[in-house]
């Protein structure tokens, strides 16, 4: 279609002033023609003339042609499917009452686009430049087809991130079409202060939030460690919707077993509450504890009623408990050395009177204390980690029976050293007692405690590498040390050992190779006899030698945490396992040493993985290059916290033990919160000049809402236009030329010329 | 000489012979029983550093008869510059009269010996406070630690609680009612008394005691044993009477 316009620039005077002259020069030829020809003959000549002057006046008005051409565009559109797994939460908060499943949400966006006789895809794939893609964490395009298969397993949903990258991908004059619940855990989880986005969002909002009902445990803050008998805190949010007025049970457990319970008033429909609960562990390892809500009535989502977390029960410090049988300066020294070490708290009792030593003041005028025997042994021995025997004999004081709990204490786990004395080992009875079975020497009742001569120690081969006796890491150094030891004066022969012998006694009143210092298992924990109760001049002699006692104080804190199964004296020790990723293959690894603590290169070394199901999963182990060091690699499933059990043996003997426990999870909270997050898109679609609806209320109209809307970012269509000037072509001129030529005939016919 | 004052003194001896522990005559007893306590005895130059040679006898064996510690009934004599010094992480200091100042070999010694674990009881045998042996103790305990004076001890020390629950410090006079002592840290390890416990301690061969105490008689002796042993049980156990087990114990016994 062309149209014709008046372009021309030339004054509308100068055009007036035209015609008029032209309009004199006329009447001037149709006078003068007059006078020879006739009125007719005139008039046609003038006429003729006059289409001349009239076209001429009419080019200078500019005259042009001007032709409008519609080109319509297909813009980019990208339709975006929220595949998170909150997509998999009911579309409604209402239970359906026939009982059949209720439609997920993305069951619903499922059957928005690719369901129905006109699918929505295929309408938009006529009118657009469709781009379809699902995205939870990630952005992956998916073809069509393949939309019904979707599936809502994308373990986080990084929203505002991929719908930055989404609107780069689709440029300018592209727009977003989203279909999503709303729910956001990246790392942008609002849109304030946050850069705009560049193309219009029209946000389609699935899932209600109206009427949702759920409580929710949010944001727990629980320790990754504690430390045995300190009271730990453990701070949560509970958020409640659509509950008002109902009375909601907490629940706190340890395992299986209940710590404490809270009761909540629900007072609004939007309800939160920050709790403080609080528990003092008693035993030491990893614990698995729990904060639960029970489900309540209509509400759809559970997973998030319910919150465990492990934590990891620690000793802040090493509780020792001496038993001394009467002051001494080995007591006074041993003291000393533990009293300096930080890791050490220290309970001792010292006998400072047997019963045939007599008073001669009341009981009220003596500072000793009775010796808590029952409350010792029965009651708080599980509370230490460790007893030190110094010298001591119950004879005089308590039954035999006692000393079996202490070997039932050793048992699971605890730490018994008995440092010599003449109440020690075979002289002070013990040979009859439970102790026996414990000690890492052979008791027979005829060993005999000398106390006259200087014996000296001499390292084994084991003594020479073992953590106890390392004075310096210096092998030949840590020999040298022990050769300068100053001499002890009193000594306990024993008969044989049944541990491993670190040092061995040479002097006056021993046999060749007679153990000084030996160590020992029993079930799960370790025992320690020192031959002699002189050991104090390893520090106060070396002292006036003008040496260090820091030899006495090392072999003490080194043999305390030895006995207490410090992880750094374990022979089994299972390495940290960082927090993985179901799916993602983790690597256990472990170092194994011997007895004497060199590596162990050929250990059985059996694996277990335990699951939240409890269910042990045998992971084969191989070692590395490094000698004593292996690896097993596990890959975990699901989420949840994971146990390691690692034991090691060498030859049939069992070398250790060692657990640790580690997490597998999503670095997102995607299933913590199902409500849909309404709010958000409507922000989303307002701050990018989109339109936000709802799925349910998508109908005939929305398509051509949003193609409204978007027009005014990116218009759909382009209107050419091309200008003719008419003085610019040929036919003016040939018709000019025309009239004039039949002017110039005629006036030869009529004899003018 | 009479024959009847002749006969009476040799039959006084021979019964005086006869009572004195076996153990009392040695000057470096080897007993076969395990010892965990030997008093030593420090011998200096000038002065006297040996006024009461026979108080330290009584006091071992009451220790032997009132505590679970086993000692040799006689006191080591011991230099501060004996090689056996560090042997003896007890040392016993007495006096009447001002010494010669120790030498620095001594002092470093000295110095050594209670920083790193032992203990030093002084009793002034005098009891004059800035002349004779208090004057030159405290010179030379200047010179060992400078700069830290002898302070006096609360009541709540646990040198006061170790074993007794003392609330009189006993000797053969009372001169301070109070112990004085030199803390590092946590502990005491120099410790002085100037009520002449020694002297309260001491009894002749014949098993007399061979100074009144006055003002307070036995009573006040008996106070002085007890300050003997529960020094010795405190430089055996130091501030053991002062972990929190004992502390409500004590405590409620102190309030009866």
């Amino acid at each position: 279609m062309k149209d014709l316009f008046l372009i021309g620039s030339v004054p509308w005077w100068l055009i007036a002033l035209a015609g008029l002259g032209s309009g004199a020069l006329l009447i001037q030829q149709f006078v003068g023609l007059r006078q020879r020809l006739t009125l007719s003959q005139s008039s046609v000549l003038v006429c003729l003339r006059a289409v001349v002057y009239g076209l001429l006046i009419f080019f200078l008005f500019g005259p042009a042609l001007v032709e409008t051409r519609v080109l319509k565009l297909r813009r980019p559109l990208t339709v975006l499917v929220d595949s998170s797994q909150s997509m998999d939460f009911p579309a409604t908060p209402k239970a359906d009452s026939s009982g059949q499943p209720q439609t997920s949400r993305i069951e619903l966006v499922r059957e928005k686009l690719a369901g129905g006789k006109e699918p929505l895809l295929e309408k938009l794939s006529r009118d657009y430049d469709l781009r379809l893609f699902r995205f939870g964490t990630s952005l992956e395009p998916i073809a069509p087809a393949a939309l019904p298969q979707l599936k809502a397993q994308d373990e986080g949903t990084r929203l505002l991130e991929i719908l930055r990258s989404a609107a780069q991908q689709g440029g300018a004059q592209s727009a977003i079409l989203l279909f999503s619940d709303g729910i956001t855990n990246g790392i942008e989880k609002t849109l304030d202060g946050a850069a705009a986005l560049p193309v219009p969002v029209f946000t389609v909002g699935v899932g209600e939030s109206e009427d949702f009902i759920d409580v929710r445990l949010a944001d727990v803050r629980a320790p990754e460690f504690a430390f045995r008998g300190r009271e730990f805190k453990l701070d949560l949010i509970v958020q409640a919707h659509g509950l008002n007025g109902k009375t909601l049970p907490l629940y706190f457990n340890r395992g299986r077993n209940l710590i404490t319970s809270r009761t909540l008033n629900v007072d609004a429909d939007r309800f939160e509450q920050k709790i403080t609960l609080a528990f003092t562990p008693r035993e030491l390892g990893t614990h698995t504890f729990s904060v639960t809500i029970p489900q309540q009535a209509g509400e759809q989502i559970t997973q998030n009623n319910h919150k465990e977390f492990k934590i990891d029960v620690q000793r802040d410090k090493i509780r020792v408990l001496t038993l001394s049988g009467s002051p001494s300066w080995n007591y006074r020294f041993l003291r000393t050395a533990l009293k300096q070490d930080p890791l050490v708290e220290l309970v001792s009792f010292v006998f400072l009177r047997t019963p045939t030593d007599s008073v001669d003041v009341p009981d009220n005028q003596l500072s000793l204390i009775p010796f808590p025997i029952d409350d010792i042994f029965l009651e708080e021995l599980k509370n230490f980690d460790l007893v030190f025997f110094d010298d001591f004999s119950h004879r005089a004081y308590f039954n035999p029976v006692y000393l079996e709990k202490v070997r039932d204490f050793v048992r699971d786990g605890g730490g018994v050293a008995m440092l010599g004395g003449s109440r020690s080992f075979d002289s002070g009875g013990h040979a009859e007692t439970a102790l026996k079975e414990i000690l890492p020497v052979e008791l027979d009742g005829k060993g005999s405690y000398q106390t006259q001569g200087a014996v000296r120690p001499s390292l084994t081969a084991a003594g020479k590498v073992h953590p106890i006796t390392r004075l310096h890491p210096d092998r030949a150094t840590n020999e040298e040390t022990w050769k300068r030891m100053p001499p002890l004066t009193t000594f306990n022969q024993v008969r044989s050992v049944k541990g491993e012998t670190l040092l061995t006694a040479t002097g006056d009143g021993t046999t060749p190779g007679s153990p000084l210092l030996t160590i020992g298992r029993f079930g799960k924990g370790r025992t320690l006899a020192l031959m002699s109760d002189d050991i104090w001049r390893w520090n106060f002699i070396a002292v006036g030698n003008q040496e260090t006692p820091q030899n006495h104080l090392k072999l003490v804190r080194q043999a305390v945490r030895w006995l207490a199964q410090e992880p750094s004296f374990e022979q089994v020790q299972l390495g940290p396992v960082p927090l993985s990723r179901p799916g993602e293959k983790v690597a256990l690894k472990l170092r194994v040493f011997k007895d004497d603590f060199t590596p162990a290169r050929q250990a059985a070394v059996q694996l277990r993985v335990f699951g939240s199901d409890g269910e042990p999963t045998l992971v084969p182990v191989t070692p590395d290059a490094e000698e004593g060091e292996y690896t097993g690699e596990y890959t975990p499933l699901k989420q949840g916290s994971y146990r390691v059990e690692a034991e090691a043996s060498l030859a049939g003997k069992t070398l250790g033990r060692s657990k640790t426990t580690f997490t597998v999870a999503f670095p997102y909270g995607e299933i913590d919160d199902g409500r849909p997050n309404t709010e958000l898109l409507k922000q989303i679609a307002a701050a990018s000049q989109g339109e936000y609806v709802s799925i349910k209320d998508w109908n005939e109209k929305t398509l051509d809402k949003i193609a409204a809307k978007w027009e005014t970012h990116a218009p759909s269509q382009i209107v050419e236009q091309r200008q003719t000037q008419l003085w610019s072509t040929l036919w003016p001129f040939f018709l000019i030329l025309a009239l004039l030529s039949v002017e110039w005939w005629m006036r030869r016919k009529w004899g003018l010329v | 000489m009479k024959r009847r004052t002749f006969i009476r003194l040799l039959s006084q001896s021979l019964v005086a012979a006869a009572l004195v522990p076996r153990s009392a005559q040695a000057t470096h007893p080897k007993e076969k029983r395990p010892l965990q306590f030997v008093f030593a005895q420090v011998r200096y130059r000038g002065g006297d550093w040996n006024p009461h040679p026979l108080a330290v006898t009584p006091l071992m064996e009451e220790l032997m008869l009132r505590t679970s510690v086993e000692a040799p009934t006689v006191r080591h004599e011991i230099t501060l510059t004996d090689r056996d010094l560090f042997t003896h992480p007890f040392l016993y200091l007495t006096g009447k009269y001002e010494f010669e100042p120790f030498t620095s070999e001594e002092i470093d010694n000295l110095r050594r010996f209670l920083s790193y674990g032992g203990f030093l009881l002084i009793d002034d045998a005098l009891g004059q406070q800035g002349y004779g042996f208090d004057k030159a103790v405290r010179r030379e305990m200047q010179k060992v630690f400078p700069g830290n004076d002898f302070k006096r001890l609360p009541s709540s020390h646990a040198a006061l609680r170790s074993y007794y629950l003392l609330r009189r410090i006993g000797g053969v006079r009372i001169v301070h009612p109070y112990l004085e002592g030199i803390t590092l840290g946590s502990s005491t390890p120099v410790i002085y008394c100037q009520n002449g416990a020694g002297a309260a301690w001491e009894r002749d061969q014949l098993g007399k005691w061979t100074n009144p105490c006055t003002p307070g008689g036995e009573e006040q002796r008996r106070d002085a044993f007890h300050l003997g042993i529960n020094l010795i049980v405190y430089a055996m156990t130091e501030n053991y009477k002062e972990d929190l087990i004992h502390v409500p114990f004590i405590r409620r016994r102190l309030t009866r």
